[in-house]
């Protein structure tokens, strides 16, 4: 109930937070140099093509009347037209979104799994062989460019093995995959298309791969450093000297007191994945979320990155909101 | 061969060195104890000396890099040489520490319930629902209140006192032969001190465990002890029953500490010149030997070992060539001439001070000070004690200016603080200055000792020429050595960097000190120096001095006056003499009844408080003592008490004049 | 019989501090074997950095081109070279940007407190509701680039966590007695933060300044990958595996995989020298 409470007044605080977001992008994306509408009319255009265009879409009318009609389109839900593309940019979101949130998902969760289970092993180890291989592993992975591996792996994966489709889609036009979320693999799995599964998910290996490993090593690193300090702190070292073992040990004294030190900085690496995700859905030519929120930025397509600005800036923000429910969860010394 | 029944502990010429990259320490040489059923065994020395790898060894936790000879027998094994298996199980259920800093050794993230059914369990093999039952049972032993609605709070919301009896009753839980405390009185207030002791001494008279208290209290553990053990650098100097040891120490080591510790009734302090050495390898001389009055040239060449006093009947033993046989004398208090105070330049002047921490986004706040006032004459000493909590070292914050008074004022030599700005403000801020409770924290790591002293002399303006002047000049005055000045503060002692602190208040000549706990964080010995190097600056009669302290005892010793807090307000207030020989309020009474001592101590008819301060709910109005207080009536609880002269005292209790007639009366405690 | 008196029992291994110092010698010999590289770049090749070979694009490493030419006909091995002038200058000198800008306000903002303590931290707060690398990119697109730019671009988006932790750790540090005793000595608020707060807030900046160039570089070399940074021809790793990336799909691995690698490893050099300078500070703090 009181967890209830506070999720709904951080929920309530979001909204100041988010308006601001929305200000600052509907300013500066008008101040960046470029013209929206020179990208999609072409080099022929005369000044009369480009005023009639600009009109269309509204970019002749005064600032603060643009900004207006925006900001109501937001509360009814109407994220505008992509000028690019001429469609609605809240149907374009809804058809990117979940191959992204597939992607992530997976990948975050293949690298908290690793991530506990290797950085608790590794303090419980601290200084032998094994744990020097884990850290060095680890501080290869935080050096390491996705963009960079991603391609690495596809030179490995398809030029040379030929194990894994070519990087280009998501899963195999073939079979008829019929799409309800997005997220190819759970469409295959709901309609029960075997064939599609299959391919999802051969296409899915290599950018998760990729994903995770950038995403665990700097997880593990902190995995590792708390529990090390919760091994080295006056409870757990006073449970030893009680003759506590094994189990009660390692459930009652080091895993929930090792967690507890993690959620926001947890937080602050799907921060990062979320940058990495771009890079990745680039080279794997993902047509995510990710790539799509790129190409608006690239060819300033106004309402395309506001919307896309909006959705990380919510995205991060909730991650940190579960962060702090997860800690006060985990921590009872954390007051919510 | 083990002998048929062997002692619970036995410790044999165990000695241990630590070694790590570019360090080298011998932490024990040779120590040999041993600890029986039933049996309470002080271990006492000052911080170094090796009481806690005493303790480490006894249940195999002996830091990295430790090497090790010797034994250290449990029921005959050696737990040196034991293996994983058999030391988990002689961890717990042979030997249990309740260790320093309770809060801090209890997991955060667990429910001290199931702390410690953790530990019934693991060691009394009790099924879950038994172990419940029995926990709660074990709370309530140790003392705790409403026991079945605490095993559901976790550690943070434990005050200081209640955590220590957690700690207690986890030991306990594990059924050990032998219970370990380590220092488990620190930070504690004295009424508590005496109450968590009486739990160990409960455990080996009722539970027949045997009990290694390790204190550098004397006072506090003279009276639980059957036998103590003096440690000194890592060797045993003296071994033997409390009351022969600490009643007629032979052994100089046990001698300088004893007549270091300051007093409630008021005895001179001596003080011992010299430290602790820290010693790379086992002593081949006697460690003591460059700090004795009595060493000769044999006691630099060869080691004394713990030999049998001959004729001692009783187990006692010291090591040393040149025991004292004499009774330890303690001179008489030095008659501190009576001053004319009242007729002389006030320089500092408190009235009505209230300060409120407020809480930074709600309303309210906590009053830290409510209406105090007090008067400090220049060559005047006055001392402030009271419990943790009571407003000491606001009412210090306060004089330095740190935190604003909300109500009333603050006068340092005639001047308003809070009437000047900018650099008539930094002027006069110079003319207060402050020792503080931690030396070595309250100088910037990054700055050289000769820097710190001569930050005073900077905010003057002095040209650099004319600060090294004063800088050695003050130096020298405290006997700090030209060749610290270059020094950083991690390079000094406690007893050094405090010095170095006296020195850096010293330096500008200002008009008032205030000692906040100086000695608090040091060692016994070392806290004799300080008070000396203090009572001689105090001495000067162009200045007035402030002296905090929740050590009675240390404030007996050269403050003229007193001033008794409790939670924010003067409570008494007095001449030095009238309020330690007559104390008139009820909680000035307690404070002093519980003081240990290891002379006479409080002789008066005694009172005990009925709870511990942090289970307080501080009372909205009347008087604030009313909770604790045995001698509290309705009217009490109504009724703001306000101050009122009695005799050269005040006191804010309507009941004084009854209260020598209530003391008499069978219903108090004592 | 008599009992013999056992020998020394040793307990665990003194834990080695010398594994710090093999870490920080490690990461600064590896940065220093770069940096070193870059500057005498024209020692160790003939062609220029945008110099193109009109004999072919393409080429497989082979004798004339070590590491073959890439889809432009410039030499792979060269640019690799003179690229580090672009990425390591460009990352260091953002860094030491944001270390003096961030230290700068946090310091302000930590010791004053109050509004100018509530201003400054609410602007921090709305760089920090970004992903540091969104933030970058969303930057690098607003001001262009070019190497001052992307400096700047690097200084921004870094700064805001340097006010933050500054500014913690001077909160600490102004409730320390040291600095309660300096102003209590008549100090003077600029006296008391340069000589006493300041050089006792640096330490977690010290430690994470490291790591902090590493991630400046991956930034870097992100933004160049999509095109908002470094572009070709100029010589940048990130740009080189952009322009190499095609390749990797016909088999063709040396025009991406060599700067990729040369990267990994000088990032790794910043690591090694964070983490060793981590685990020194711990040391010292034990």
């Amino acid at each position: 109930m009181r967890i209830a409470r506070f999720v709904g007044r951080r929920l309530l605080q979001l909204i100041p937070v988010l308006l601001g977001v929305v200000v600052l992008t509907f300013l500066l994306v008008r101040v960046l140099p470029g013209d929206p509408i020179r990208t999609i009319l072409g080099p022929n255009a005369t000044p009369e093509d480009a005023a009639a265009a600009r009109a269309r879409y509204g970019l002749d009318q005064p600032m603060v009347k643009q900004f207006l009609d925006y900001l109501g389109g937001l509360v009814t839900g109407d994220l505008g037209t992509s000028i690019q593309s001429g469609t609605s940019v809240g149907a374009e979101i809804g058809l990117r979104i979940g191959p992204t949130f597939e992607l992530v998902v997976l990948a975050l969760a293949v690298a908290l799994v690793v991530a506990v289970l290797l950085g608790v092993w590794s303090a419980r180890h601290a200084d032998r062989a094994g744990d020097h291989g884990v850290r060095l592993a680890a501080l290869v992975g935080n050096s390491m460019p996705e963009f960079w591996l991603g391609l690495v792996l596809i030179l490995v994966g398809y030029s040379v093995l030929g194990w894994f489709p070519a990087p280009s889609g998501r899963v195999d036009p073939d079979t008829n995959l019929t799409p309800l979320t997005g997220a190819d693999l759970l469409d295959a799995a709901l309609t029960l298309n075997g064939p599609a599964f299959g391919s999802a998910l051969a296409h899915l290996i290599l950018p998760v791969a990729t994903l995770s490993i950038v995403v665990v090593a700097p997880l593990l690193r902190s995995v590792r450093a708390s529990a090390l300090e919760v091994l080295h702190s006056e409870p757990y070292v006073a449970a030893t000297a009680h003759g506590l073992r094994g189990r009660t040990l390692l459930r009652g004294y080091l895993l929930r007191a090792t967690l507890a030190r993690l959620p926001s900085l947890a937080a602050l690496v799907f921060g990062t994945s979320i940058g990495s995700t771009v890079l990745v859905e680039y080279v794997f030519s993902w047509q995510g979320f990710g790539q799509w929120a790129l190409r608006g930025l690239l060819y300033r397509d106004y309402p395309v990155v506001q919307a896309s600005v909006l959705v990380i800036a919510f995205c991060y923000v909730v991650v940190f909101l579960i962060a702090d429910v997860v800690q006060a969860v985990l921590d009872p010394r954390v007051q919510i | 061969m083990s002998p048929v029944d062997p002692d619970l502990l036995s410790i044999e010429n165990l000695s241990v060195v630590i070694r790590r990259p570019g360090r080298e320490v011998a932490a024990l040489s040779d120590v040999t104890l041993r600890v029986g059923r039933g049996e309470v065994v002080g271990l006492v020395g000052e911080s170094g000396g090796g009481k806690s790898m005493v303790a480490r060894s006894i249940v195999g936790l002996l830091p990295g890099g430790s090497h090790a000879t010797g034994a250290v027998r449990f029921e005959g094994d050696d737990v040196l040489r034991m293996d994983d298996d058999a030391l988990r199980r002689h961890r717990g259920h042979g030997a249990a520490i309740c260790f320093q800093n309770p809060r801090g050794a209890l997991s955060p993230t667990r429910t001290v319930g199931r702390q410690l059914t953790d530990r019934l369990i693991t060691h009394q093999r009790l099924t879950e629902t038994e172990a419940r039952r029995a926990a709660e049972e074990q709370f309530a032993a140790v003392g705790i209140r409403s026991p079945r609605r605490r095993l559901g709070a976790y550690p943070h919301e434990l005050s200081g006192g209640m955590a220590q009896r957690v700690m207690i009753s986890l030991a306990t839980g594990c059924a050990p032969g032998l219970l370990i405390a380590d220092e488990p009185t620190t930070g504690l207030d004295v009424t508590l001190t005496r109450e968590i002791l009486r739990q160990f001494r409960h455990a080996a008279d009722t539970d027949g465990r045997g009990v290694l208290l390790i204190s550098h209290d004397l006072a506090s553990v003279a009276d639980v002890c059957d036998r103590v053990v003096v440690l000194y650098a890592g060797t045993v100097v003296e071994s033997g029953p409390a009351a022969r040891v600490l009643g007629r120490p032979a052994h100089p080591y046990t001698r300088a500490l004893l007549r270091s510790v300051p007093d409630v009734d008021g005895r001179a302090v001596v003080a011992t010149p010299g430290a602790m050495p820290l010693l790379k390898a086992a002593p081949r001389e006697c460690p003591f030997a460059p700090r004795c009055a009595h060493a000769t040239a044999e006691c630099s060449v060869d080691r004394p070992l713990p030999t049998p006093v001959p004729g001692a009947t009783d187990e006692w033993s010291l090591a040393c060539f040149h025991p004292r046989t004499d009774e330890l004398a303690f001179e008489e208090p030095a008659a501190t001439p009576a001053r004319a105070t009242a007729a002389e330049r006030a320089v500092l002047e408190v009235d009505d001070a209230h300060v409120v921490y407020r809480s930074r986004f709600g309303k309210g706040g906590h009053a830290a000070l409510r209406g105090v006032s007090l008067r400090v004459a220049a060559g005047e000493t006055l001392g402030v004690v009271g419990e943790s909590g009571c407003g000491k070292s606001t009412l210090a914050k306060l004089l330095l200016g740190l935190v604003p008074a909300a109500r009333g004022d603050v006068r340092v030599a005639g001047s308003r603080m809070s009437d000047l700005r900018g650099r008539e403000l930094r002027r006069l801020r110079t003319r207060v200055q402050m020792v503080f409770q931690d030396p070595i924290g309250s100088l910037s790591p990054r700055r050289t000792v000769a820097e710190a002293i001569a930050e005073p002399l900077r905010a003057l303006g002095l040209p650099a020429a004319q600060r090294a002047e004063r800088v050695a000049a003050v130096a020298d005055r405290l006997k700090i050595d030209r060749s610290m000045l270059a020094r950083h503060p991690h390079e000094l002692s406690g007893g050094q960097a405090q010095r170095v602190c006296i020195a850096r208040a010293l330096a500008g000549e200002p008009d008032v000190l205030v000692f906040d706990e100086p000695t608090s964080a040091l060692d016994v010995t070392v806290q004799a120096q300080i008070l000396d190097v203090i009572a001689d600056v105090v001495r000067d009669p162009s200045r007035g001095s402030v002296f905090i302290s929740h050590d009675l005892a240390t404030v007996r010793g050269f403050a003229d006056r007193v001033i008794v807090l409790y939670l924010g307000r003067i409570v008494e207030e007095g001449p030095v003499e009238e309020v330690f020989g007559r104390p008139r309020h009820p909680y000035t009474r307690a404070l002093l009844s519980s003081a240990p001592s290891l002379g006479s101590g409080f002789s008066g008819p005694k009172v005990t408080l009925t709870e511990d301060l942090d289970d307080t709910e501080a009372a909205a109005t009347g008087c604030p003592l009313a909770a604790r207080c045995p001698f509290a009536a309705d009217r009490c609880r109504t009724e703001e008490q306000q101050l009122r002269p009695h005799g050269t005292a005040q006191v804010a209790c309507w009941r004084v004049p009854e209260i020598p007639d209530l003391l008499k009366g069978s219903d108090i405690r004592v | 019989m008599p009992e013999v008196m056992p020998e020394t029992v040793v307990v665990g291994a003194a834990r080695a501090g010398r594994f710090a110092t093999v870490l920080i010698v490690t990461g600064s010999a590896i940065l220093a074997v770069v940096a070193l590289a870059a500057i005498v770049a024209p020692l160790l090749t003939g062609w220029g950095p945008t110099e193109i070979d009109p004999l072919g694009t393409l080429v497989p490493p082979g004798p004339g081109h070590p590491l073959g030419t890439d889809a432009n006909g410039m030499d792979v091995w060269s640019r690799l070279l003179y690229a580090g002038r672009l990425d390591l200058g460009i990352a260091v000198a953002g860094v030491a940007a944001a270390v003096v800008a961030g230290t700068a306000l946090g310091l302000v903002a930590g010791y004053l407190g109050g509004w100018v303590d509530d201003v400054l931290m609410r602007v921090v707060d709305v760089f920090q509701a970004f992903p540091t690398f969104i933030l970058a990119l969303a930057v690098a697109a607003l001001v262009g680039n070019g190497t001052g730019n992307l400096i700047a671009v690097i200084a921004a988006v870094n700064a805001p966590a340097y006010a933050r932790l500054v500014r913690a750790e001077v909160r600490t540090v102004r409730e320390s007695s040291f600095v309660a005793a300096s102003v209590t000595s008549g100090a003077s608020t600029f006296g008391v933060l340069w000589r006493h707060v300041l050089p006792n807030s640096l330490t977690p900046v010290r430690v994470i300044a490291p790591l902090n160039a590493g991630w400046a570089m991956l930034t870097l070399a992100g933004l160049s990958f999509l095109g908002l940074g470094v572009t070709v021809p100029a010589a940048e790793w990130g740009a080189m595996i952009s322009l190499g990336s095609p390749d990797v799909v016909a088999g063709r691995w040396w025009t991406s995989v060599p700067p990729g690698l040369v990267l990994l490893i000088c990032v790794l050099g910043f690591s090694l020298l964070g983490e060793g300078l981590q685990e020194r500070a711990e040391a010292k703090r034990r």
